[in-house]
């Protein structure tokens, strides 16, 4: 054996579970598809950034190729990324706990599906994240459910602009509460606070927590995990006792290699994990690896997003910071969800176009190019909406009959398309919003067409039936005894907030698992 | 093959010293990470001669403030074109040259050789402030060439100008996306 367990994936849950085994004395090998990013090249990555570039483009760029179909095509690029340290390397950096009623759905409101696991059964995981994250916040979110730790870091103030809010949100009955971030209101966990770069896309200073910096180096240092960059996972090989054997890798060179492991743990995204299930078929699984159910890939959700922007009677200074402070959870709880869909309100620092984006747009040159970016910049306040999606099976990954990748596999493809419940949420959303902003003084109210957060969901969904599920509470797939799939594919449903702090407290939860079943 | 900089590079580095970098010297994004990022990027050695990347800063200068711009300006516009050649370069190395081109059919000389007043009227003259192009629109003695500049490079300048710390100093910000600073001045007014 190469290893006792091998996982592929350094993402948010990848790199948190192999910390967590290897503090437990077990020998880990992780397969990443990525490169390992170099941290002291982040000041190239921000000017990539700041000219509207993605420093965390995929080379080779045919390992991303996809196909898409429905209504509302959704496309994977930008809304992840490759390396060690997986999407949190572009993550905005926003933790939030879901809340008790999100597991509940079909018992609370009749629709979707309940998740097998209650909010108390991962409270104290919760908080474990929290703490190995280092979230910054505080416990004034009247709509979220009870914690039983405080938040390891203080809060980031509000904003100016969010005080620009705050009058008209009262008056319109909105709370308005403080947005949980993983990254650093003060020194933590060795890594700096936040110094306002305004570029946590590619945070220079680590001080926004990602896994490249707050997992993987002291999973190293432990000596029990070895992480292997650039290494692709082809597809997982069986045993004849249906077992997993092998996980089959390439690098750039397509040399096929082969890694050996007691358990195998898929933990490479939603998206990645089905399609490397359904290219594992073979003759004892002929529908794809853990797929008796026939649900592998099935169920995949994101969070519908809109942005509704006004003009602000005077200059609003946006741009000083990359991430936002503010938000309203209140539509995402306290309604009645078989009538309503649930969404979220997010309070932007940063609405409204750059000086460059002006610029371009102006069709002005010279002198009056400058007079009318001096003039125009800077008086746009902007609210970000994000949409519960709910679970349809219709919307789906399967493996592409036409697309293939720089290893001549079948690409991803995903079915997508949004319901009465999202569009209904997203026009509500959509017209609070605008009395917000109308309220606060606000002109030329728009609203941005449908977009989506980076957030892939569902595809292997967790329950206690293998009929309508692919793994267990324990995210071990009902199919394959030494197979766990992690992520939020596993999620049942995707509330309105965003999925990384529960990838993470699943992940310390999950470890737990596999070292009792290995006796650690 | 090592070059005439590399070499010098690694002598440096033999005797002890740790030559500073140009990109750094240059001030572009100087201050973009908080000290503890180490810098990573040397301006890459342009296939483009001084004098044609002086005459392209010239034309940007005009083109984003219609007037000559500072020398840190002027220097933050110089990086953007060795940048844009050192990760583009089939992209760009055309339009560029064809703009270094066309700028001096038009004008009889260098574009940086003229003075500030006849870059302007130049480019007033021949519409080549504009980046759109109206399809029964006459474009010059030289259409396809006017075409390219003002389709390409027009954009590309304004918006290299625009998008670095002299784009965002011309709306007052002295600290901008990408440098870092004070963390609490997100919580008061002003630039």
């Amino acid at each position: 054996m190469d290893a006792d367990v091998g996982i592929v994936g350094a993402g948010a849950a990848g790199g948190v579970l192999a910390l967590e085994l290897a503090r437990r004395g077990i020998r880990v090998v992780v397969l990443e598809s990525g490169p390992r990013h170099d941290f002291g090249r982040r000041r190239e990555y921000v000017r990539r950034y700041l000219h509207h570039e993605d420093p965390w483009q995929t080379t080779p760029r045919e390992l991303d190729r996809q196909g898409v179909s429905g209504a509302v095509p959704y496309r994977l690029e930008r809304k992840r990324a490759r390396g060690i340290g997986g999407s949190t390397l572009h993550w905005e950096g926003y933790a939030l706990r879901l809340h008790a009623s999100d597991f509940r759905l079909r018992s609370q409101h009749g629709i979707a599906d309940d998740w097998p696991i209650s909010y108390d059964d991962l409270e104290a995981d919760y908080g474990a994240a929290e703490q190995a994250l280092g979230v910054a916040g505080v416990d004034d979110d009247t709509f979220a459910s009870p914690r039983t730790a405080a938040y390891p870091l203080p809060p980031f103030p509000f904003s100016y602009t969010d005080g620009l809010f705050l009058p008209a949100c009262a008056g319109l009955g909105v709370p308005v509460h403080h947005l949980p971030q993983a990254r650093n209101s003060v020194p933590y966990g060795g890594r700096p606070r936040c110094s306002a770069c305004a570029t946590c896309h590619v945070c220079p200073t680590g001080a926004k927590a990602s896994i490249d910096l707050t997992h993987i180096p002291q999973a190293e240092r432990t000596g029990r995990v070895q992480v292997q960059p650039e290494a692709t996972v082809l597809r997982l090989e069986t045993d004849d006792a249906g077992r997993v054997s092998a996980a089959l890798y390439a690098q750039r060179d397509r040399v096929e290699r082969r890694l050996r492991a007691r358990v195998f743990v898929l933990a490479a995204g939603a998206v990645e994990n089905a399609r490397l299930l359904l290219l594992s078929a073979s003759r004892g699984f002929p529908t794809g690896l853990a797929n008796r159910s026939g649900l592998v890939g099935k169920f995949f959700m994101s969070h519908a997003s809109v942005e509704v922007t006004g003009r602000a009677r005077e200059k609003v200074y946006p741009y000083r910071i990359g991430f936002s402070t503010a938000m309203s959870r209140r539509f995402a709880v306290e309604r009645d969800r078989n009538r309503q869909g649930a969404f979220m309100l997010e309070f932007m620092n940063s609405a409204g176009p750059t000086p460059d984006r002006l610029a371009l747009t102006s069709r002005l040159w010279g002198e009056a190019l400058r007079a009318h970016v001096r003039e125009e910049f800077g008086r746009w306040l902007g609210i970000r909406v994000y949409a519960e999606q709910l679970p349809e099976r219709e919307n789906a990954v399967t493996l592409s009959p036409r697309v293939r990748d720089y290893f001549e596999r079948p690409a991803p493809h995903i079915h997508y398309s949004l319901g009465r419940y999202e569009r209904d949420a997203l026009d509500e959303a959509k017209t609070l919003a605008g009395k917000i902003l109308a309220g606060a003084g606000c002109r030329d109210i728009r609203a941005s067409s449908v977009s989506f957060a980076g957030h892939q969901i569902g595809t292997h969904r967790m329950g206690t039936d293998p009929r309508t599920s692919v793994v267990d509470v324990n995210l071990r797939t009902h199919d394959v005894r030494n197979l766990y799939l992690m992520g939020s594919g596993c999620f049942v449903t995707a509330s309105a907030s965003p999925p990384t702090l529960t990838i993470v407290a699943l992940a310390i939860r999950t470890a737990r698992q596999i070292a009792a079943a290995a006796g650690r | 093959m090592l070059t005439r900089r590399g070499l010098l590079h690694r002598l440096l580095l033999v005797f002890g010293f740790e030559p500073v970098p140009r990109w750094n010297r240059t001030g572009r994004l100087a201050d973009v990470a908080a000290q503890s990022v180490h810098a990573d990027t040397r301006a890459p050695a342009s296939p483009l001669a001084r004098s044609e990347v002086d005459d392209l800063v010239a034309f940007g200068e005009i083109l984003a403030a219609g007037a000559p711009v500072g020398p840190h300006a002027r220097d933050l516009l110089a990086e953007h074109i060795a940048h844009q050649v050192a990760r583009w370069p089939s992209e760009v190395l055309v339009p560029y040259r064809t703009t270094v081109r066309l700028l001096e059919r038009l004008g009889g000389a260098r574009f940086a050789t003229l003075a500030p007043l006849e870059r302007s009227a130049l480019v007033t003259r021949f519409r080549l402030g504009s980046a759109a192009t109206l399809p029964d629109e006459d474009l010059g003695p030289f259409p396809d060439d006017a075409s390219l500049v003002r389709t390409r490079v027009v954009p590309d300048l304004i918006a290299g100008y625009y998008a670095s710390p002299a784009g965002w100093a011309v709306v007052g910000y002295d600290v901008f996306p990408g440098r870092c600073g004070d963390l609490a001045r997100y919580t008061g007014p002003g630039a």
